[in-house]
Order: structure tokens, then sequence, then C-alpha cells
């Protein structure tokens, strides 16, 4: 057993799993969903577990299967290839670790499968799956209201997706086409518990690693050269809440972020560009000449180190320390940052 | 044919201009110079491209960029990431 972490997304077969019998089989009457597995779809999606599909059937046996259960899966791989296989596709297009998935399937052999080549996957029969809703991998320590509206999130994302592939001008082009705003604001004590969610969840843009919870986040409301800061994204296709966040110790001359991170459902829409730029220019406007992030360096978190590298962070000295000190001197010119972001002591967003 | 073991700088660098080229949908950067900053406002490479980049890297050249360079000081300019890759390149 090689999994740890909590299940962010359950790949359901089709065919005798939620179905209570087998789509091509059944003619004119497909057959219709299992109770049992359909309160489970719904009490994990309540929990913001995302629903998938993994079938051996043409593509209208998902159709079909997302009538019958009332459930709007995020990803659905309808194919004769291997399950193994049709997992990995889903991990890739929902922008999270294999290691997150767990797979329900009645046939031992399609299990058996993917149980030898995904080993980091939680494999379950449908019974098992019936009572999993107990289990800790499916109980995340906190639900807030993103992380229940989290499978729309992806139903949004793909539509996003599809409107920049057709859409013929560059990335910032789009950004702005699609009305995104990005808000940087300082944390109340109303947004802990998102806070502590996004800190135990995020992985790709995470500057500090686990163990952040919600006590340690009121701590910090409260002390005086602290400040939590959160990071809100929307655009045309929907409003993605509360999508980051940092913490700033502000020191003499060297302000440092103990905590920086994103949802990686954020990536690519200038959001963690945005911060870091405001980042810069608060912490200068403030009079400070240094701005550090101490920032553990793994092969996960490569998306964040290269937006470090982009706003022009870098380790000087010898590599080896963990966590590695990402520094940058506050020297004019300072960063711009675009119209669609409102923050502290900027055009537009509350005073500093 | 590059030596085995080795890829000529010149012809990795042409790979990475394709492929930025693709990433981005803008054709002009199949024409830039190596001493372009990769990311100045001509490329403007994010995390998004960047790990992309680096994803096609590793497949196409066996060479895990982040791995070996922290600092990620290796992609100031497209002429540099081609040095780098081109010296560790296993294709």
């Amino acid at each position: 057993m090689t999994r740890e972490g909590p299940v962010k997304c359950v790949v359901w077969d089709i065919d005798n799993t939620l179905l209570t019998g087998v789509y091509l089989e059944s003619g004119d009457q497909p057959p219709g969903a299992d109770p049992a597995l359909a309160a489970v779809l719904a009490e994990l999606g309540e929990r913001g577990i995302l629903h998938a599909l993994a079938s051996k059937n043409p593509p209208e046996a998902a159709e079909h299967t997302a009538r019958v259960t009332g459930w709007r899966f995020a990803a659905a791989e309808c194919g004769w290839g291997s399950k193994s296989g049709a997992l990995a596709r889903i991990a890739a297009t929902l922008g999270i670790a294999v290691d997150a998935l767990a797979f329900v399937d009645d046939d031992p052999y399609e299990r058996a499968e993917v149980g030898l080549a995904l080993p980091g996957v939680l494999v379950l029969s449908p019974e098992d799956a019936a009572e999993a809703a107990g289990w800790p991998e499916f109980s995340p320590p906190v639900v807030t209201p993103e992380a229940r509206r989290r499978g729309e999130m992806y139903a949004e994302r793909q539509r996003r997706q599809a409107a920049e592939r057709s859409f013929g001008g560059t990335r910032e082009e789009f950004l702005e086409s699609a009305g995104t705003r990005v808000g940087i604001a300082a944390a109340t004590a109303a947004d802990v518990p998102r806070l502590a969610e996004l800190a135990a969840r995020t992985r790709q843009f995470n500057s500090a690693g686990a163990g952040m919870t919600q006590d340690w986040f009121r701590g910090l409301l409260a002390a005086p050269d602290r400040d939590v800061v959160t990071v809100r994204l929307q655009d045309a296709f929907g409003d993605d809440g509360m999508v980051g966040g940092c913490v700033i110790a502000r020191g003499a001359g060297t302000w440092t972020v103990p905590l920086l991170m994103m949802s990686c459902r954020a990536m690519g829409r200038g959001v963690i560009d945005a911060l870091l730029a405001w980042l810069i220019r608060h912490a200068a406007r403030a009079g400070a000449r240094r701005l550090l992030i101490p920032c553990v360096a793994n092969s996960r978190n490569v998306p964040l180190r290269l937006a470090l590298a982009a706003a022009g962070f870098r380790v000087p000295g010898p590599a080896g320390q963990a966590p590695a000190a990402y520094q940058r001197d506050l020297e004019p010119p300072l960063p711009a940052l675009p119209g669609r972001v409102s923050a502290p002591g900027e055009p537009g967003g509350d005073p500093a | 044919m590059s030596p085995p073991g080795r890829a000529g700088v010149a012809s990795v660098t042409d790979d990475l201009r394709a492929f930025l080229a693709t990433a981005t949908g803008r054709d002009e950067l199949l024409r830039i110079p190596p001493g372009t900053a990769l990311f100045g406002t001509e490329v403007g490479l994010d995390s998004l491209t960047g790990t992309l980049l680096l994803r096609e890297i590793q497949r196409r050249f066996g060479v895990d960029v982040a791995g070996e360079d922290l600092n990620l000081d290796s992609l100031a300019t497209l002429g540099t990431l081609a040095a780098f890759v081109a010296q560790r390149a296993h294709p």
C-alpha cells in the first residue's frame, strides 16, 4: 500500500457497478442506477470528492449513467483500452495525482489490473464502496463551500479550457476576455477553514509542506506582526472562491513569507503571478528591502518554483539547504499588476 | 545525427522553439534568438507553460531540469536552456 492522504476523486465502472445490469445487453431498456451506490455518490460529493467514469462502453453509456444517477461526473473515459490507462487520463484531465484516485469495479480482473499498474490507487469492490463513506480516506477534515462546489468547478473548468483552445489570442488576452477577476485581501476569521483546507490539499503550489492547522491560522490572525492574505478568483465561466493565500511576517528590512499556496485549479490564470507581484509591491511600499520565501524544493512543486523564478526570486549560495531561501531585492523597477487584480494598497483595492 | 548521449545545441534550440510556439500558440516564437529571456515579456514563460516545457524536455531528452537546477537558472534564456539540456541529454 503506497497511497496516503485523502481520496480526491472516485472513478466508477458502469456495468454491474453503478448500473444494476450491463448497458449494451439491455436493448431498449437500459438498467437503472444501483440505489446504494447512488447514495454513496451523493454522500461523497457533499464532502467535495469528485466522481468520474471509466467504462468499456460507448460514450452513450456515460450519458445514461449520469441521467439515472442524477450526477454530473467530472470526467468520463469510455473505450476498450485498459482501465489503468483510463485512470491516468482522468487524473491528468482533472489535474490531480493518480494516488488521489479510488477505483470501484465489480470485475476482479479489472481491479487487479489497476492495482498492479497503479499501486497508489485505492481499489474497491462495489460492496466495499457502499461502506467507504465511513473510511478516513473519504473523510476530509473540513468541508468548505469551495470543496462542496468542486464538481461543478471542474465542469466550468472544462468549458473554460474549450473556450481558450478556440480563442485566437494570447493567454493574457483570453484572461481579459473571460472577465477574470483576482481579489487579494486580508483574511478574516471566517476564512480560516478554507485556508487550512488549502494548506492541507495543495501540493504543486505550496511553499511549506503540510501541518498548518486552523489553530495555526487563528493564532496568526491575532499576531501583530503577521498578515494572513487570501486570494479569490472568478470569471465569466464561474466563481472559484478562495483559491490561494499566503502569510507575511513583517520584519525591519526583510519581509518573510512562511507560507505561499494556491490550488492547482487556478494554474494558468495569472493568480500566482499576481500574488507574487503584489507581495513585492506591497513590501517595497512599506519600506522593506528584501522579500524572503522559504520553499521546500521537490519534484511536486516545480510549478511554484517556476513562478518564483519568473518573479525574479533566486536562492543565493550553495544548494542543499532545506527549505531553500528564495529571495528578491525590492529595488525598482517593481512589477506591474494587471487591472483585473484588486489588492490592498492598489487602485480599486482595500487600503493597505 | 547527434553522437550517442549528446544532442546538438542547435537542434535542441529548434525543438524548444517549436515547443514554445505550439504551447503558446504564437508562431513568432519560432524565430527568437538564443539570447531571448524566457521569463521576459517576449516569451512570458509562466508556471503553466514552464511546467509543460520541463515535462516535454524530460520526455524527449531525459533531462530533469528542475531536479538538477534548484534555482532554474538554466531557464534564463533560450540559449542557456538549450545548452543545459544538450549537455545532459540521453534521448
